[in-house]
């Protein structure tokens, strides 16, 4: 039989996990990825807050609307030319007086490759099963709640708001193009429209979903050697005990879900 | 792709014109601009022979390709008859900006004396102050305003628009008119009839050049 035990109810592990994910520092990453049919560098920083825990015998912690809350700045460039067709300025003819009429040849312009920058935040919530899992690393022993699996991230109006942080970023890019005002608007669509809300789902998901989805929550850590009390005088030496062995589970204890851990000493 | 109003410095949407009136032959290079002084080359050659003036002014096109920090014309010489125009463009995307620079005084676009022309079409909204950066004192306003197209129709009127040209006619300081208003994307043509040899700039180019060099 264990010699310690400690159990929380669905309120206690509510509050622990509110303080263990507030203290796991924001979490950054950086790369490329498909932004639709351009290519965007782009570097997050994403920060965690705890949601409602629901605890599922044996062994799941379920979080339910984990919050991930992320900074995103992105970057794009592409050759306009590729969306927007080339636009000539066409003749012009010009009566001089006395002299005759002189004409200008007809002037294309093929549009110029940009580069769009882009800050957006927002965030994301989502709900997680994790198992309870114990190591006993280098003396020290672990209990961690290990996400299972890899959960959906829904971004609901996000990928509307970032498609319109997009336009307006581009909007003062694009003005300052010559002869490209008139097709602002057209402009604008087309970036939008190739890029579109399944483009914006598709750079969103592959970029914020690992901060989700190697989730590792500590619970608790505590040395296997463990002092429970110091050291008074020469002849009195501090106590130590052994913790042999830590388990935890998740268990049914009359009308409530419990998270405990069991401990088992030796001196 | 630059558009700034320079005629010291053409770019692809603009034009330099040059009306011969009297016979003989007159060569020319095509430099990177600014850098008439440098190139004492004269690859080119306009021969302007005693023709049939009745006939009226004839127009005669060159366009100009940029070929390694070259430029180059299809023909190196080119016969007209007095009287005759010679228009310049290099529609050319890759092209640094440049100046047809002939030997004779009247014949070099960064400094336009008679008989001659600068177009440019306007690609961005904005009032365009310009002036004479050898100081003549000419100057004029250009005000170039958003079409603000919103749709298939404003469109349509906006193409049928810049299909228009207009003109500002130089004569010595005179200027008229000293004012006009465009829309984006239309050219004007800027007709020197008679100079001490002037060039037409947006004056913020004259200022900016003059706060970086520490003389504004």
């Amino acid at each position: 039989m264990a010699e310690i035990i400690a159990a929380l109810d669905e309120q206690g592990a509510n509050t622990l996990l509110d303080t263990t994910i507030g203290l796991i520092p924001p979490q950054s990453s950086s790369g490329s990825e498909n932004l639709g049919p351009f290519v965007a560098g782009y570097s997050v920083v994403a920060t965690l807050t705890n949601g409602d825990v629901d605890l599922i015998p044996p062994d799941i912690i379920r979080l339910v609307d984990l919050r991930v809350d992320w900074d995103l700045d992105l970057s794009f460039g592409f050759d306009l030319s590729s969306i927007l067709p080339d636009f000539c300025i066409p003749q012009i003819c010009i009566d001089i007086p006395c002299v005759g009429e002189v004409c200008t040849p007809r002037i294309c312009i093929d549009w110029p490759t940009i580069s769009i920058p882009v800050s957006f935040g927002d965030f994301v919530k989502a709900t997680g099963d994790f198992r309870l899992d114990i190591s006993l690393v280098g003396g020290v022993w672990k209990v961690q709640a290990v996400i299972v699996g890899i959960p959906n991230l829904q971004f609901g109006a996000t990928t509307a708001l970032l498609l319109a942080a997009i336009g307006a970023a581009a909007t003062p890019i694009l003005l300052a193009i010559p002869f490209i005002g008139p097709f602002l608007a057209i402009a604008v669509n087309a970036i939008l429209l190739a890029i579109g809300i399944a483009g914006v789902t598709g750079f969103l998901g592959p970029i914020l979903t690992p901060f989700i989805s190697g989730l590792k929550i500590p619970i608790y850590e505590q040395p296997k050697l463990f002092q429970i009390l110091p050291a008074e005088s020469p002849v009195d030496p501090r106590v130590d005990i052994t913790i042999d062995l830590i388990a935890a589970a998740v268990a049914h204890n009359g009308a409530e879900d419990e998270l405990v851990l069991t401990a088992d000493v030796s001196p | 792709m630059l558009n700034t109003l320079d005629s010291r410095a053409l770019q692809r949407a603009d034009c330099y014109g040059q009306r011969f009136m009297k016979s003989g032959d007159y060569p020319y290079n095509i430099v990177p601009a600014h850098g008439a002084l440098i190139s004492t080359d004269r690859p080119f050659m306009v021969r302007v022979r005693d023709g049939d003036t009745k006939s009226g002014m004839n127009q005669h096109d060159v366009p100009i390709k940029s070929c390694a920090g070259r430029f180059e014309v299809p023909d190196p010489e080119l016969v007209i008859n007095v009287g005759d125009m010679v228009l310049w463009n290099c529609n050319d995307p890759n092209a640094l900006p440049y100046a047809v620079v002939g030997d004779h005084e009247f014949f070099r676009s960064n400094r336009l004396v008679n008989e001659s022309g600068f177009s440019h079409a306007f690609g961005t909204a904005d009032d365009y102050h310009w002036i004479d950066a050898h100081g003549s004192g000419a100057s004029g306003i250009v005000r170039v305003r958003d079409p603000g197209c919103k749709g298939e129709e404003d469109l349509k009127r906006w193409r049928q628009t810049i299909a228009k040209g207009t003109l500002v006619t130089i004569n010595d300081r005179n200027v008229e008119p000293s004012e006009v208003e465009i829309v984006t994307g239309q050219t004007v043509f800027f007709l020197v009839t008679k100079g001490p040899g002037i060039s037409i700039i947006d004056a913020r180019l004259l200022y900016r050049s003059a706060e970086e060099t520490g003389k504004g």
